[in-house]
């Protein structure tokens, strides 16, 4: 459903214009026949069919609007102080005509317009509470997510995760140990707002990470003159036996607002349709609040966000002996199957985020505002194994991150339109005493200094946006080796990413985008620095392995960056959009090719011998590689009530340098939605019925198998020549069915979801886990929230 | 209007110092940890009953410990036929200077580990068999017992058979079981901390 609005000004005296369109805030239908009226005069329009209404002969640049329906609250749209796109919506209200309301969520941002991007609304992720983010974007095409088991889910898009992955979390990069597939960002996200999947190259905007592309989080946006209000959420699912509850509320006065919301979720051990995964349940508290003060042309917002997490890890993946890893990957079923249970017990990951950030926005004349932002986040992470000291954390790590951005959105300047932005970033990373081990990862600091300059000029159905960023990253590194002895290293990165890119409306209903963008991320420094075991495995990261001239590996000394040959990994991606709507069906077609010079990803290498017995190992290594792809969606009104959503997403990726297939690449999927929309049925307000069926392809492109019994037995010997392989062959396709109902009743908003109706037994090429277990069966989920609608009396 | 700037700036101000207030730059290196999970040498010394200095050893290497570098089974076990021996080990970490020995650890957390053994069919007059790894309750001669009353094997006593053996194999395997061990513990309850396969000759 398209309803994006427009209210632009233009300048001339007493020929300014104002273009809008009204909509209902939760149905997002068009509302006719509203008034709006010009405050201060006896002007007055009305919106027609389409719910579009148009005011001229405005003699001023900023006017203030009231615009009303008989059914509805009455708004005032100030028509200054924002940006230039603007819906209305009106909020229902059934018995009086009172109350303010305006939402003005927000548009594309300045340096993504032009490139492919999703944006999903609060109401379309409230239906599984204890959802992770990584999951929840998976719902778009060409979006999937790597997992490390149940609970520790990273978003894929076109193939990239991890750190290629900006999450941008309340205007901040979210400051967390951001390595491997087995650490999850922390984000409660069912208190965000709304969240912007961006598929390009978004660097020159957010910086190194958003190399794959960007996910943005948006907080509650704190409204002003909004009416009190209240939400209660219960949550649970079969699977698990999962129990979540939830809080939000909020209100906004004519100038300034707030908001609180907590959070609490846990969840046992999962199972899959023929055994129990032991040891797979989390728990999750989270609360945050946020204020914001608003007076003529600034703006304040703070906020403060808390989340703790314990994360089990699935027990069978645990094999300390070689034979154990070898029983484990071959059975059908894991290795240690105990009955369901709350208890969460080594390995698993206790995390805390806070986040308290504070925003200031200063209209300092009529198009053009300063915005400063500074933000503060503490990241505390440890990890149990299973090991002799089971009491000590294996990983114990402190990272404290800062942010000071400070932007300039200039005023129009030969019809130029852009931002110039600077930003400070500082993380401090420090392992605590005690885990009875060599640190993982080293104690470092990161400095970081970005300005970067992005503008877009619009020639008639033509929008173009240029930018150019400059990063200039400094680390200071300190670890220690097996034997306990220090090492130290200093190093840099400079680089300079530029993006250029083009949207045009084509016509009415269809627009092309393209964007070409180059991106650059430095190695992070697990990808530098890991070493020995993590998880179930053993890895080495690029400054940890050597091999001779026998071409023998060797791991015995830490390498200075200096002396390596080790690069910062350079991304160009070239995404092509295209959009059509018409009689009732949406098509949105994306095309991408990217190329990654010194893409860096680890790789099975061998399992090796060692008192404990055989231990697979992954090293780190850097290439050449190329991604193309495709998106496409199909969204059809089959009637006025039935509507069907098709979503297909391929992506073939290569390692250019030794011409060989890429480990862990997302498989070709293919889905097909049904939405039944039922306004009014027994004693529900309206309802919602979908069904999805969904087929995900086996991996084909996928590296050779080498079992780890012929790399025991030695018949196969691995050097760093050798071609790519993987421990199991990729696992095959599987089709799957969701169902879910969503409706309204009264003051109660629920749903029921089963997920995997079949039941299905299956194995996703993207879970680490997938050498041990098959994924969770089917799961039922009930959600209801219940919602304090506000009559307040003027 | 110079007031709510004034104000607003405060406020800027305000929480720029608040927010770095905690900033810490520091140059401090991790802590020394002491590596209890790295074991780089086992070593097993059979010791003759009736002779104190008739001593056979076994020796079994991982120099690197996390590292990269393969196991090497530096030497054979060589005992001679109809022989009493007392099997006793030296488990060290070795990367560390001195040396840390990781048995006396193993000694002071005997309610939580036990060591399995497995060999070539009746090597030993006693114990007869091939060994506990299989089977939990085959026969092993321990020597050595917990705060539980339930074996250790720090200690463990065995008689060779009159039959000479070429290119036959000793397994030793320590599982790690904190709270798990007891009477009925199996070879694969818990977790392995070495598990060695030597060669064993009886001449």
């Amino acid at each position: 459903m398209a309803w994006p609005i427009f209210a632009f000004s233009q300048a001339d005296s007493c020929t300014f214009s104002f273009d809008g369109k009204v909509v209902d805030i939760e149905t997002k239908e068009p509302i006719p026949f509203v008034t709006i009226k010009l405050n201060g005069t006896d002007k007055f329009t009305h919106t027609n069919f389409e719910g579009d209404f148009h005011f001229d002969s405005l003699c001023t640049q900023n006017n203030t609007f009231s615009i009303s329906c008989y059914g509805y609250c009455t708004s005032v749209c100030n028509q200054e102080h924002h940006d230039q796109l603007h819906p209305i919506f009106l909020n229902q209200q059934v018995t009086q005509l009172e109350t303010v309301l305006l939402h003005v969520p927000k548009n594309e941002k300045t340096g993504t317009k032009t490139i492919a991007q999703v944006r999903i609304e609060k109401s379309e992720f409230n239906n599984n509470p204890a959802q992770s983010l990584a999951s929840m974007m998976a719902e778009q095409e060409g979006v999937t997510f790597a997992s490390t088991g149940s609970n520790v889910q990273l978003p894929v898009i076109h193939g990239l995760y991890g750190n290629r992955i900006l999450i941008l979390n309340n205007g901040l990069k979210h400051g967390f140990q951001n390595w491997g597939t087995d650490h999850a960002p922390e984000i409660d996200v069912s208190s965000a707002n709304a969240i912007t999947l961006i598929k390009g190259a978004a660097g020159v905007r957010y910086g190194p990470e958003a190399l794959g592309g960007a996910i943005i989080i948006e907080p509650n946006p704190l409204h002003l003159n909004e009416p009190f209000y209240a939400k209660i959420g219960l949550g649970a699912e079969t699977n698990g036996r999962g129990l979540s509850s939830k809080l939000a509320g909020g209100q906004g006065f004519k100038k300034w607002s707030y908001f609180i919301n907590g959070n609490l979720t846990k969840i046992g051990d999962r199972h899959t349709s023929d055994y129990q995964l032991s040891n797979s349940g989390k728990e999750e508290t989270s609360f945050g609040f946020g204020t914001r003060y608003h007076h003529k042309n600034w703006d304040i917002k703070i906020h403060y966000s808390n989340l703790n997490q314990k994360l089990a890890l699935l027990r069978s993946a645990i094999a300390e002996s070689g034979n154990a890893f070898v029983k484990a990957i071959n059975s059908n079923e894991p290795t240690f199957i105990t009955p369901f249970s709350y208890d969460i017990n080594a390995p698993y990951q206790l995390t805390g985020h806070q986040l308290l950030k504070s925003e200031i926005n200063w209209w300092y004349s009529d198009d053009a505002k300063l915005t400063f932002q500074v933000g503060k986040q503490v990241n505390n992470r440890k990890e149990y194994d299973v090991r002799r000291n089971i009491d000590k954390p294996i990983i114990d790590l402190d990272l404290l991150t800062s942010d000071y951005q400070l932007e300039w959105k200039h005023p129009s300047w030969f019809k130029l339109n852009g931002v110039l932005g600077l930003q400070a970033f500082v993380q401090d990373n420090d392992n605590n005493p005690g885990t009875g081990t060599s640190p993982f990862v080293p104690n470092y600091n990161t400095q970081r200094y970005s300005a970067y300059l992005i503008e877009s000029r619009k020639f008639g159905k033509n929008t173009f946006e240029a930018g150019l960023r400059l990063d200039n990253e400094n680390n200071n590194v300190r670890g220690r080796e097996s034997n306990q002895s220090i090492f130290r290293d200093k190093y840099s990165f400079t680089n300079l990413s530029s993006s250029i890119g083009y949207v045009r409306e084509i016509s009415k209903n269809s627009s092309f985008r393209t964007n070409i963008g180059t991106a650059w991320r430095p190695p992070n420094m697990a990808e530098l620095y890991s070493f020995g075991q993590h998880g179930f495995q053993s890895s080495f990261g690029l400054l940890r392995h050597t091999s001779n001239s026998e071409n023998v590996l060797s791991t015995d000394r830490v390498i200075a960056m200096s002396e390596s040959a080790t690069q910062a990994e350079q991304g160009y991606k070239f995404i092509n959009e295209f959009h059509t709507h018409k009689n009732k069906s949406t098509h949105t077609l994306s095309v991408y090719s990217h190329y990654i010079k010194n893409y860096i990803y680890d790789r099975p290498y061998a399992v090796i011998g060692t008192v404990r017995g055989p231990m697979p190992v992954f090293i780190y290594e850097q290439a050449d590689a190329f991604f193309i792809g495709t998106d496409y969606s199909w969204k059809i009104d089959w009637t006025k009530q039935l509507s069907g959503n098709l979503g297909f997403s391929y992506l073939y990726s290569q390692n250019t340098s030794k011409n060989e297939a890429l480990i862990k690449q997302a498989p070709v999927a293919l889905h097909y939605q049904l939405i039944w929309k039922q306004a009014k049925f027994w004693f529900f307000e309206s309802s919602k019925v979908s069904a999805k069926p969904s087929y995900t392809f086996q991996q084909y492109h996928a590296p050779q198998t080498i079992s780890p019994e012929k790399l025991i037995d030695g018949s196969v010997l691995i050097t760093p020549e050798t071609e790519i392989f993987d421990f199991k062959d990729a696992p095959e396709g599987y089709f799957l069915i969701d169902l879910a109902w969503h409706f309204t009743w009264k003051n109660i908003e629920g749903s029921i979801a089963v997920n995997n109706v079949l039941n299905t037994s299956y194995r996703s090429y993207l879970n680490e886990m997938r050498y041990f277990v098959d994924e969770p069966g089917r799961n039922l989920l009930f959600s209801f929230n219940y919602l304090f609608k506000h009559t307040k009396d003027e | 209007m110079n007031r709510i700037k004034r104000f607003s700036l405060v406020m800027l101000v305000l929480s720029a110092i608040a927010m770095s207030a905690c900033k810490k730059e520091d140059d401090a290196a991790p802590a020394e940890e002491n590596d209890e999970e790295i074991i780089t040498d086992v070593k097993l010394i059979f010791t003759n009953s009736a002779d104190k200095d008739d001593i056979v050893e076994a020796r079994a290497q991982d120099p690197d410990g996390a590292g990269v570098q393969e196991l090497k089974i530096l030497d054979e076990i060589n005992l001679d036929t109809s022989k009493t021996y007392v099997l006793t080990l030296e488990v060290m970490n070795n990367l560390t200077d001195p040396g840390e020995s990781i048995g006396d650890e193993i000694e002071e957390e005997n309610d939580e580990h036990q060591l399995y053994f497995s060999f070539s069919n009746d090597a030993f007059s006693n114990p007869l068999g091939d060994g506990n790894i299989d089977d939990y309750a085959d026969d092993v001669r321990y020597n050595d017992t917990d705060a539980n009353g339930n074996p250790v094997g720090l200690s463990t006593t065995w008689t060779t058979s009159s039959t000479p053996l070429t290119g036959g194999t000793f397994t030793i395997r320590l599982q790690h079981q904190p709270d798990i061990k007891s009477a009925t513990s199996e070879a694969t309850d818990g977790d392995t901390d070495f598990e060695l396969t030597f060669v064993l000759n009886i001449n």
